[in-house]
């Protein structure tokens, strides 16, 4: 890609052609992240209903297909829902805030995007290595939390206001226990770039990952994921059965698919960081022969499938949460385990180098 | 560098208009999404300083904990304008003095030594490899652990004064205790009794 | 200049342009494809068939409040031990026993609350 840039120097003199190359370059690549994402997306709630429907013994959508081709059945549906969301009239209730009511769903999309400047994808593939891409994460995903309360008030009804508190207390609370998970991996790791943190975990085998010495940060990070992307069993936000839908309960069309989008980018990228820090990104699960010819890239994505499918299991095995309930995990169970962990690991950490040579500490340490 | 006085002339235009609309704006709503702006285009500026941690600490505390809270309080709270403008001549002079106070104060603070640029100087361009996070640690965790120290103190002072204000416990609730529900045994709700069987008149 | 450490959060100032961007074309795609019909009864608030008695924007639960208030406490604490966590292997066995103390403090407050049941939700 670099050697178009005598291209553009020519083309705009010296002065303007590097800036030009770059911002074109960078555009391209930002394009090459949001589309296969939105793709994804799309088929993501292909296979949400799919495979609910499997657990459900039912078929599942399998009606759309393209071209006409009988074995494709089903595969058109989420290009259909997409040409639909677009046809359908977006309407503004009167009581609303009409400003506001169109801003809040730019502001859920911008942040669930703009994270993934900074996943890695392979060793190379990375759009910005920053050293502070953890936190940056952790600041994205705090400003997701805007789009859902401006959705609520300015809709002006009760049921988008009740919740949105809910989901904004909701979304905060579980946002201590990750930030707290996170510590733990930082610890390991000592560094808050995503690529070193990956490069934290090689050593052979899925001995390595950090899911093993950090097996309940883990869980506690996962499940902290699923209550901050609002899914069920965490869905109070929502709760079809008690106050219909929730904070996006009068938005319709493309705004109310905004929203959507969010929700399933957000999914996506809880179930990319955890594979990234837990699971040992791109790594194979043992180094040998037939494992590590396979694209690093491949294990990257076999993961994210997993832990997305896990998404989605949830939802289908699991009743919905109390609301008191949820606020008791997230502050009475997961914040304590995570501080005694942050301790232990601490302690573990200040021992002799010679015991954290010996098996098993020499494995992660 | 001429990109990178563009990118600071933009967010700090940014930075004057929004903080302008914070205090001009009738709807409170506005000003605290304003005041939220300002603060994402001040990380910005402080990006720019090669300030990392702390600019995306910034979005993190500022955005994403205080302005939710300001959110929810401007929000909830109904707030009657007319109410609020009522004293506003009478306490108008009482506001200017403090206001001039503080800018004089600033000034001073700002004009002394130690901010002018002989001892202050323009960031040099660090390389891709350097960890400002790790700078941080480094120093805040030895040099300046009293003052480290003092902020946990500060924090669980915040915390116990913010309990003391806002808890209040209401006396008609009928709520269930979770954790007792969990831990409840099979004995304590299932009662086994033995009934011999009645004979057949 | 891409060589910087600052170089690298270009593309990242350009990603939440594009992400502004996707929002916005999203928004006036769906205005200008779809229809615009609206009426009284359609742009009416939904309140399950009623008109809407008052203005959904109420007083609420103080107890909001007092989450979002020890939220910021803990969300600076999390800002305090991301450095920590990240210079441990270098700050050692001092930086190590400075944290204890800080955690230590707040967890006399954590403690605080739990028992006064500020973390109670009824």
């Amino acid at each position: 890609m670099d050697s178009f840039q005598p291209l553009f120097e020519q083309l705009f003199g010296s002065e303007w052609g590097v800036p030009l190359f770059l911002l074109a370059k960078n555009l391209l690549l930002i394009l090459a992240i949001i589309i296969p994402l939105l793709l994804a997306v799309a088929y993501l709630t292909f296979a949400e209903r799919k495979i609910i429907a499997f657990m459900q013994v039912r078929v599942g959508p399998n009606r759309v297909t393209f071209f006409g081709i009988p074995w494709l059945g089903g595969w058109g549906q989420p290009i259909a829902d997409a040409v639909k969301a677009i046809m359908k009239e977006i309407i503004i209730p009167t009581g609303a805030n009409k400003f506001l009511f169109l801003l809040a769903p730019i502001l859920a999309i911008t942040p669930a995007l703009a994270a993934w400047a900074v996943v890695p994808f392979s060793p190379e593939l990375v759009l910005a290595d920053i050293n502070a891409a953890l936190l940056y994460i952790l600041a994205m995903t705090s400003l997701g939390v805007y789009g859902v309360i401006i959705a609520g008030w300015a809709s002006n009804s009760k049921y988008a206001f009740l919740g949105a508190m809910r989901s904004a207390a909701q979304v905060i609370s579980y946002e201590l226990a990750m930030g707290f998970a996170l510590v733990c991996v930082l610890m390991m790791s000592s560094s808050l770039n995503l690529g070193d943190i990956v490069a934290g975990q090689q050593g052979g085998s899925f001995l390595n990952w950090y899911m093993i010495p950090l097996f309940p940060m883990f869980l506690v990070y996962f499940i902290s994921g699923v209550a901050e992307t609002n899914r069920l069993p965490f869905d109070v936000a929502e709760g079809e059965s008690e106050i219909v839908a929730g904070f996006h309960v009068d938005y319709s069309g493309m705004a109310f698919t905004i929203f959507f989008l969010a929700e399933y980018a957000n999914m996506i990228l809880v179930a990319t960081l955890t594979s990234i820090m837990f699971l040992g990104g791109w790594l194979p699960p043992v180094d040998i022969a037939p494992f590590n010819l396979i694209p690093s890239i491949v294990w990257l994505l076999l993961k994210i499938a997993i832990m997305l499918f896990f998404f989605l299991w949830f939802r289908a095995t699991f009743p919905r949460y109390r609301y008191d309930q949820i606020m008791r995990l997230g502050w009475k169970v997961f914040i304590p385990i995570t501080l005694i962990w942050i301790v232990l690991l601490g302690a573990v950490m200040q021992l002799p180098e010679a015991a954290l040579q010996s098996f098993p500490l020499n494995l992660w340490f | 560098m001429i990109f990178q006085d563009f990118v600071f002339y933009s967010l700090a235009s940014v930075v004057i208009i929004s903080a302008l609309g914070v205090i001009t704006l009738r709807n409170p709503v506005y000003s605290v999404l304003l005041l939220v702006l300002a603060f994402v285009t001040s990380s910005g500026l402080w990006l720019l300083l090669e300030a990392e941690f702390l600019a995306i600490a910034l979005v993190v505390v500022y955005v994403g904990a205080v302005m939710v809270l300001f959110l929810f309080v401007v929000m909830m709270l109904d707030i009657n304008l007319d109410q609020m403008r009522e004293g506003f001549w009478k306490w108008f002079p009482f506001g200017a003095i403090l206001a001039f106070i503080m800018t004089v104060e600033m000034s001073m603070v700002l004009m002394s030594k130690q901010f002018s640029s002989e001892i202050i100087q323009t960031p040099e361009y660090k390389s891709v490899d350097y960890s400002n996070t790790k700078e941080l640690g480094r120093l805040i965790y030895t040099e300046y652990v009293y003052v480290f120290e003092l902020a946990a103190v500060i924090l669980l002072v915040a915390m116990v004064a913010a309990i003391a204000i806002t808890l209040r416990h209401r006396t008609d609730k009928k709520s269930s205790n979770a954790s007792r529900q969990i831990a409840v045994s099979r004995n304590e709700r299932l009662k086994v009794i033995s009934m011999p069987a009645e004979k057949k008149e | 200049m891409l060589d910087t450490m600052l170089g690298n959060y270009f593309p990242i100032l350009l990603f939440i342009l594009v992400g502004l961007l996707v929002g916005t074309l999203c928004l006036v795609a769906g205005w200008l494809l779809a229809p615009n019909k609206p009426d009284a009864e359609k742009l009416s608030t939904y309140e399950c068939g009623f008109g809407a008695f008052e203005d959904a924007r109420m007083k609420f639960d103080v107890r909001y409040y007092l989450i979002a208030i020890l939220f910021i406490l803990f969300d600076l604490e999390i800002a305090f031990l991301f450095p920590w966590a990240v210079a441990l292997k270098e700050v050692g066995l001092f930086g190590f026993v400075a944290m204890l103390v800080f955690l230590g403090l707040l967890v006399v407050g954590f403690i605080y609350e739990w028992a006064k049941g500020a973390l109670e939700w009824d």
